[in-house]
């Protein structure tokens, strides 16, 4: 042919002169397996690790993106003190004995002052977390949350009630999994994720219910664009199904379940037809999924999911979500859900905690709500006590790696709880929203540049991975792992025995089971403990009141909540102006509130937009690209419009991690708008779990009257 | 054909769109921010009835691509210094950066808008299948990090590669995305089906090159011709003369006998 | 025997062999350059020919790239450097180049004839150059001027010009080509009647001595003598140096 090349045969590339030094992915919670390629002590690529079988050999595109973490040129590099205003932005560089003893002497000044309750302490996901709850712990505060209360909280409380544990599923073996409000494909959670193509393409039927389009959505074998806040509903209807057609396996709820009967009472009238009125879904369908569900049970489930901060009866909704699954009785089977195994780490460095006599009985946030989880709290509630000052003063704040100013909802008010505080200090990568209305910022180093404890991972039905941290590169700039600096702080603060080891030796004590485990970790990057075949628990009693899966929850009733979940319609907007209900959700390319900022995912997410579907914008006469304003009784934000078929008419939708304040952030500053800005702070009635679904907002055009 | 045959075999089905793949190969290739060497394109969903009388989109499509690494490469025929060529070892089309002086004529030429001219390294850029790594022994850093294993790469000439059986596994099911205008006989092959289709573009030569190559290479080999055949013949003439006895005009032979 | 007249000054005959040494490194580096299917002026042999003298495929290209582009810098600089030095030589040079005098035409058609065909009439008298040489230096002074810009343009672009300068880059490889050529097919004509032309070898050797015989300038440049005549009667203080002496003019 004309065009037929002229061939020759290239040099062969030479390999790179680098060194592989295995790491564990610190862009988001799942931690999966990496190796990272180091040349000339830089860092140049992460690559998945392939004896990472939790992760199935992946690193995602954030995972990829960590390179660009930890060669941010706006990392922290110092301890900065705050010499403006808060939110002002000015800073002054200060060395680090001086940020370590202003922070312990500004923290002995809030015990003594307002009981050493008056520190108030948030860690987000890390494998040094733990250490942020034993210093709260040494120093004497009961005040400690983390990101779970923005999270999973009443995911979690709905299955502990139900089944006496949070069991994870096995998706790997399922041959039916609906997923409701779980944006799976795109909300990376590992090995789940992966599974779930894989099972669809061995003939596996993937359900997905949401009010958007996602990418789960579009890749799912069924899509429902189920009318927001009724997914109960939905549930309630598959257990009329199933309890209806005796769909259900008899004996095993006779021998495992209590409440079968109230069960049945509960929803003999929850019919799918009722449904269909709830949640738009035709009854036909949700006849037949039920029948469908049941007939692949056990290896079938209702995807627990993870983030459930979505509505005030979030904790009900998964409860519904729990009672299905116990209905195709899948506890401990593949293809269903599955106990977390035990890993067998041992716990390390033991100590007494000491008792203080002053301390106020309790956390500020405890009884708020009947359920709260103690070790948790609700970030909602907390930061309510704060502004009220009640029931008692707090006063100091201690943060690492968590970013409320991005992640709870209605800013302004973190904004305002900062403001009631005599001294807040962030540990942190960035000058995250949160870092920058800091009196005290402190550098913290990336995952690729720690030494961690050994943390252990769940697989689903594979069970436990033990996984730790070296630091593939020395630290960089003048960052400090939070461990340290809680040392430093404890031997200032006249408890250095808390913290009398290193990491090292703590993570000799984890692994005293396993001799073998510390080279094997050294070897593969992962080491996986012997792990029992599922079925284990059979004859075994739940971890309930009555050792059985309560479908009707005697400890709710004896709280005057509702032991089993009652229905209601989601409530309509107060303000016929305000005719949206304004949903959050993930991006792949994005972690939670803040790694939008990243050089790399940048690329990928440069701002947020309003999703609107096109009908609706038609209406307002709002066309593709037009800036919008949007507008809550929390506040208001202005962003542009993707006019798109792939959202509900009623409901609105934009990315977290944009419209963000701090100077800091160059690449989110500005640009788009913040969803927390707009959401309102409302929290599940139960256990104070944040709900972000709950805030109806108008939009209208920019400079529409 | 050549020793090896380098491809990527794609099951676009499994793709969940979820680029970690463009973030693997930008961070493995350094490729310029706001250029890509590859690509998640997204099939335009099928609108369905909902309930009610709604409308409501079907099931959608993903699809992972990059340079197709062609057996009949536009790009090569339309790059003037032969910076991209074939590579005769593994069937590559390769850019030597060395040669490249980012005239853009590859860049016009091929179909599948598989290259760019990177702002950075001012010259064109595409995949090269992560030579680097594989001298390594690693898989192309897309390949390696993808979550579903949509990406398969291997040498299709080797039976026990994991492309060629994943072929041989799809033998008559495979589908590749050919260019209407014209078929570069891309390399890349699509398990069962994909979408979208009809992305591609026509392969066009800029017109400088069309000129270069129709009116000016020619022009030039006829002139060079012409004046080739003129100065021949002048020295036929001389060598002639120079034998017989009249040579041209008396004085030559004087100012020969000057010197 | 006539006296010799001098005809060219050390800077021009420098700046001549200068150029001529360049041009032919420029030439034969970028003839290997070319390697496509439709521009090989003589197929792919001769890139690859000349490739493999310098390490083989687009390594040898690669290298070749670096010798053209060293080339043109230093050819470049040297014609700027001839200009600093002699600008009155050079401005003597365009002048009698670029000034076509009617009878110019007549002469190359003659000229052409006679040295090809055998026929044609009676040449008219030539200045200091006549109007093959004025044809030729014309082309080697606007294709170089187009070759060096071009040339200029092409070894800017991976190194300074943005990505949107593709079709800027485009166009001067196609204006290259085309002046290289052209200058090419002309400078076939100039090295044989130059080198090969027994005619012209007195003129050759003033390439190097940097004079002529008085009969063989009467003869080819007569006007040019006439015109040096005229001048010494004028102002017979000076001697009969070339109006390119720039030393003590
Ligand atoms: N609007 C909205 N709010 C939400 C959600 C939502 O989707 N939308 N999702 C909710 C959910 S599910 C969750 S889990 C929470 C999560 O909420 P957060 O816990 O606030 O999570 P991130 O936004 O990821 O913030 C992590 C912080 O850690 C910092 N960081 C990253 N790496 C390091 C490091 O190595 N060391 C240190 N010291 N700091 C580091 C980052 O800069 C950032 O400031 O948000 C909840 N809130
Ligand atoms: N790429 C990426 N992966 C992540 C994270 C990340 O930040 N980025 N974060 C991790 C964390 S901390 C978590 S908790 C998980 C979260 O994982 P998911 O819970 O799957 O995450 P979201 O994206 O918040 O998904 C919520 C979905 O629910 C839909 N939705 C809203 N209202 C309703 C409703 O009433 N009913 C139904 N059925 N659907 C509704 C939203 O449109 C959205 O698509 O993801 C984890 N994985
Ligand atoms: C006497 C002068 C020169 C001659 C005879 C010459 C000849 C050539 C030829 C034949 C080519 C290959 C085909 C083409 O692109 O046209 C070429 C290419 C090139 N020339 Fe020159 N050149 C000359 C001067 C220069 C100068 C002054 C420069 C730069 C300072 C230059 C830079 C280049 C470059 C970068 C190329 C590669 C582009 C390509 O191959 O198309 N050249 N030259
Ligand atoms: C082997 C190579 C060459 C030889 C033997 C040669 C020889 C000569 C001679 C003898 C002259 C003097 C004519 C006269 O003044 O009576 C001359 C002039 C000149 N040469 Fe060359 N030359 C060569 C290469 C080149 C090249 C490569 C160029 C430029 C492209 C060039 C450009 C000129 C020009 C512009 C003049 C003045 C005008 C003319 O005499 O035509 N020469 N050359
Ligand atoms: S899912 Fe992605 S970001 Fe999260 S740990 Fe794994 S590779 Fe890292
Ligand atoms: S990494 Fe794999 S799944 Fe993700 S976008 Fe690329 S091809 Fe698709
Ligand atoms: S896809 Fe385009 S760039 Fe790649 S070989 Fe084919 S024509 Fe060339
Ligand atoms: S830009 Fe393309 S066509 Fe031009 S030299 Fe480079 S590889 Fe060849
Ligand atoms: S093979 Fe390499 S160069 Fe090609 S797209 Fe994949 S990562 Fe990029
Ligand atoms: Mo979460």
């Amino acid at each position: 042919a004309a065009t037929a090349p002229e061939a020759r045969a290239a040099a062969p590339a030479a390999a790179p002169a680098w060194e592989s030094r295995y790491s564990v992915c610190d862009m988001c919670f799942n931690r999966c397996g990496l190796i990272a390629r180091v040349e000339n002590g830089v860092i140049v690529k992460l690559d998945p690790n392939p004896r990472f079988t939790k992760s199935r050999g992946m690193l995602c595109a954030r995972g990829n993106a960590g390179v660009a973490q930890v060669y941010d040129p706006e990392r922290l590099k110092t301890p900065l003190l705050r010499v403006g205003e808060r939110g002002e932005g000015r800073w002054k560089a200060i060395s680090w004995d001086e940020a370590l003893d202003l922070a312990a002497s500004k923290m002995k000044d809030i015990g003594a002052k307002h009981t050493r309750c008056g520190m108030l302490f948030s860690a987000g996901a890390d494998m040094q977390s733990g250490f942020v709850s034993r210093f709260a712990e040494a120093f004497g505060s009961f005040n400690v949350t983390s990101h779970e209360s923005l999270c999973l909280l009443s995911g979690n409380r709905a299955f502990v009630d139900t089944f006496g544990d949070v069991p994870l599923p096995d998706v790997k073996n399922s041959k039916y999994v609906i997923l409701a409000g779980a944006n799976r494909l795109e909300a990376l959670v590992t090995p789940d994720s992966m599974d779930l193509v894989s099972i669809m393409q061995k003939g596996a039927k993937v359900v997905v219910l949401d009010p958007r389009y996602t990418k789960s959505a579009a890749l799912a074998s069924e899509w429902h664009p189920i009318r927001p806040g009724t997914d109960m509903a939905f549930m309630l209807a598959l257990a009329h199904v199933i309890i209806q057609e005796k769909l259900y396996d008899a004996k095993y709820m006779a021998e495992r379940t209590s409440g079968l009967d109230r069960l049945a009472a509960h929803v003999a009238d929850k019919t799918p037809a009722w449904a269909e009125g709830e949640t738009g879904i035709p009854a036909a369908d949700i006849q037949r999924m039920a029948r469908e569900l049941a007939a692949a049970a056990p290896a079938a489930m209702v995807y627990p999911g993870r983030r459930s901060s979505d509505y005030e009866n979030s904790t009900q909704i998964r409860r519904s979500f729990a009672i299905v699954n116990a209905l195709l009785a899948n506890y401990d089977r593949p293809g269903g859900l599955v106990p977390a195994r035990p890993a067998g780490l041992k716990k390390a460095a033991p100590f007494e905690p000491p008792w203080y006599d002053d301390n106020p009985p309790g956390r500020v946030d405890a009884k708020s709500v009947p359920l709260l989880f103690d070790d948790e709290g609700s970030f909602v509630l907390t930061r309510e006590a704060v502004l009220k000052g009640a029931p008692y003063p707090v006063k100091g704040w201690f943060v690492y790696k968590t970013n409320p100013m991005a992640t709870a909802p209605e800013r302004r008010k973190t904004r305002e709880m900062i403001d009631k505080l005599d001294f807040m200090v962030v540990v942190d990568i960035a000058m995250s929203d949160t870092a920058w209305m800091a009196d005290l910022v402190l550098p913290a180093p990336s995952g690729l540049e720690r030494q961690d404890p050994v943390q252990a991972l769940q697989a689903g039905a594979e069970g436990a991975c033990l996984v730790w941290r070296d630091p593939v590169i020395a630290p960089l700039h003048q960052s400090r792992p939070v461990f340290d600096i809680l040392k430093a702080l404890a031997g200032r603060l006249g408890f250095p025995e808390a913290f009398d080891f290193d990491i090292a030796g703590y993570r000799r004590q984890q692994l005293a089971a396993f001799p073998e485990a510390e080279a094997i970790l050294k070897r593969d990057g992962v080491f996986y403990p012997p792990n029992a075949p599922l079925g284990g628990t059979d004859g075994q009693p739940f971890k309930t009141p009555s050792q059985k899966i309560e479908l009707y929850c005697s400890r709710y009733a004896d709280l005057g909540l509702d032991p089993l979940p009652v229905y209601a319609p989601p409530k309509p907007s107060p303000d016929a102006a305000r005719n949206f209900r304004l949903v959050a959700g993930r991006s792949a390319c994005v972690t939670q509130g803040s790694s939008t900022n990243n050089g790399l995912l940048s690329e990928f997410e440069p701002e947020n937009t309003l999703w609107l579907n096109e009908e609706a914008a038609g209406e307002l006469g709002i066309r593709q690209g037009d800036v919008v304003q949007v507008q809550s009784p929390a506040g208001r934000g202005e962003l542009r419009a993707l006019v798109t078929p792939k959202i509900r008419k009623d409901t609105v939708y934009m990315l977290s991690g944009f419209g963000t304040l701090s100077g800091g952030l160059s690449h989110t500053t500005g640009v788009g708008a913040s969803i927390v800005e707009l959401l309102e702070s409302r929290f599940d009635a139960i256990c104070g779990n944040s709900a972000i679904h709950e805030t109806y907002v108008s939009v209208k055009k920019k400079g529409a009257a | 054909m050549s020793a090896q045959k380098l491809a990527m075999v794609i099951d676009s089905a499994r793709c969940i769109d979820c680029k970690g793949c463009l973030a693997a190969c930008k961070q493995a290739n350094h490729v310029s921010r706001g250029t890509w060497r590859n690509w998640v394109k997204e099939a335009a969903p099928p609108v369905e009835n909902g309930p009610g009388g709604s409308r409501k989109l079907g099931r959608g499509h993903f699809q992972p691509g990059a340079c197709m690494h062609c057996d009949e490469p536009t790009c090569v025929a339309a790059c003037p210094t032969g910076a991209t060529y074939k590579n005769a070892a593994d069937g590559t089309v390769v850019i030597d950066p060395r040669l490249c002086i980012g005239c853009g004529n590859c860049i016009a030429a091929c179909p599948y808008g598989a290259r760019f001219r990177d702002p950075e390294k001012r010259i064109a850029d595409k995949c090269d299948y992560c030579p680097e790594r594989r001298a390594a022994g690693l898989s192309p850093a897309c390949v390696d990090t993808c979550p579903t294993r949509a990406r398969v790469f291997g040498d299709i000439n080797d039976p026990d590669s994991d492309a060629a059986k994943l072929l041989a596994a799809n033998q008559g099911k495979v589908v590749r995305i050919i260019a209407r205008q014209k078929d570069t006989r891309p390399n890349m092959y699509y398990i069962a089906s994909t979408a979208p289709q009809g992305w591609t573009v026509q392969p066009a030569d800029p017109l400088s090159f069309d000129f270069l190559a129709g009116v000016v290479a020619p022009a030039v080999r006829w002139a060079v011709g012409l004046s080739g055949l003129g100065v021949l013949v002048m020295l036929g003439r001389q060598l002639m003369a120079g034998a017989g006895p009249a040579a041209g005009p008396g004085q030559e032979k004087k100012e020969d006998g000057h010197e | 025997m006539s006296s010799d007249i001098r005809r060219h000054d050390k800077s021009d005959i420098l700046m001549h062999w200068f150029n001529a040494g360049c041009w032919l490194v420029l030439l034969v580096s970028g003839l290997g350059l070319i390697k496509n299917e439709r521009l090989n002026p003589l197929g792919a042999w001769l890139p690859d020919a000349l490739r493999s003298l310098f390490g083989g495929g687009s390594a040898g290209g690669a290298a070749l790239l670096v010798l053209h582009e060293a080339a043109g810098v230093v050819w470049v600089l040297g014609l700027a450097w001839y200009l600093a030095v002699n600008a009155r030589g050079a401005r003597f040079f365009l002048r009698e180049v670029f000034s076509v005098r009617p009878g110019d035409f007549a002469w190359l058609a003659r000229k052409m004839g006679r040295m090809t065909l055998g026929v044609g009439g009676e040449l008219p008298p030539q200045g200091y150059y006549n109007m093959g040489q004025k044809a030729f230096a014309q082309a080697s002074v606007l294709g170089g001027a187009a070759i060096a810009l071009t040339g200029l343009v092409l070894l800017l672009s991976a190194k300074v010009l943005p990505a949107s300068a593709t079709g800027l880059v485009g166009w001067a490889v196609t204006l290259h080509y085309l002046a290289v050529g052209l200058v090419f097919a002309g400078l076939l004509v100039h090295i044989y009647m130059a080198a090969v032309s027994p005619e012209e070898r007195p003129g050759l050797r003033s390439m190097f001595t940097g004079h002529v015989p008085e009969d063989y300038a009467r003869h080819h440049h007569g006007l040019w003598l006439d015109a040096l005549e005229k001048d010494a009667l004028e102002n017979s203080a000076q001697d009969k140096d070339g109006p390119g002496a720039g030393e003590n003019g």
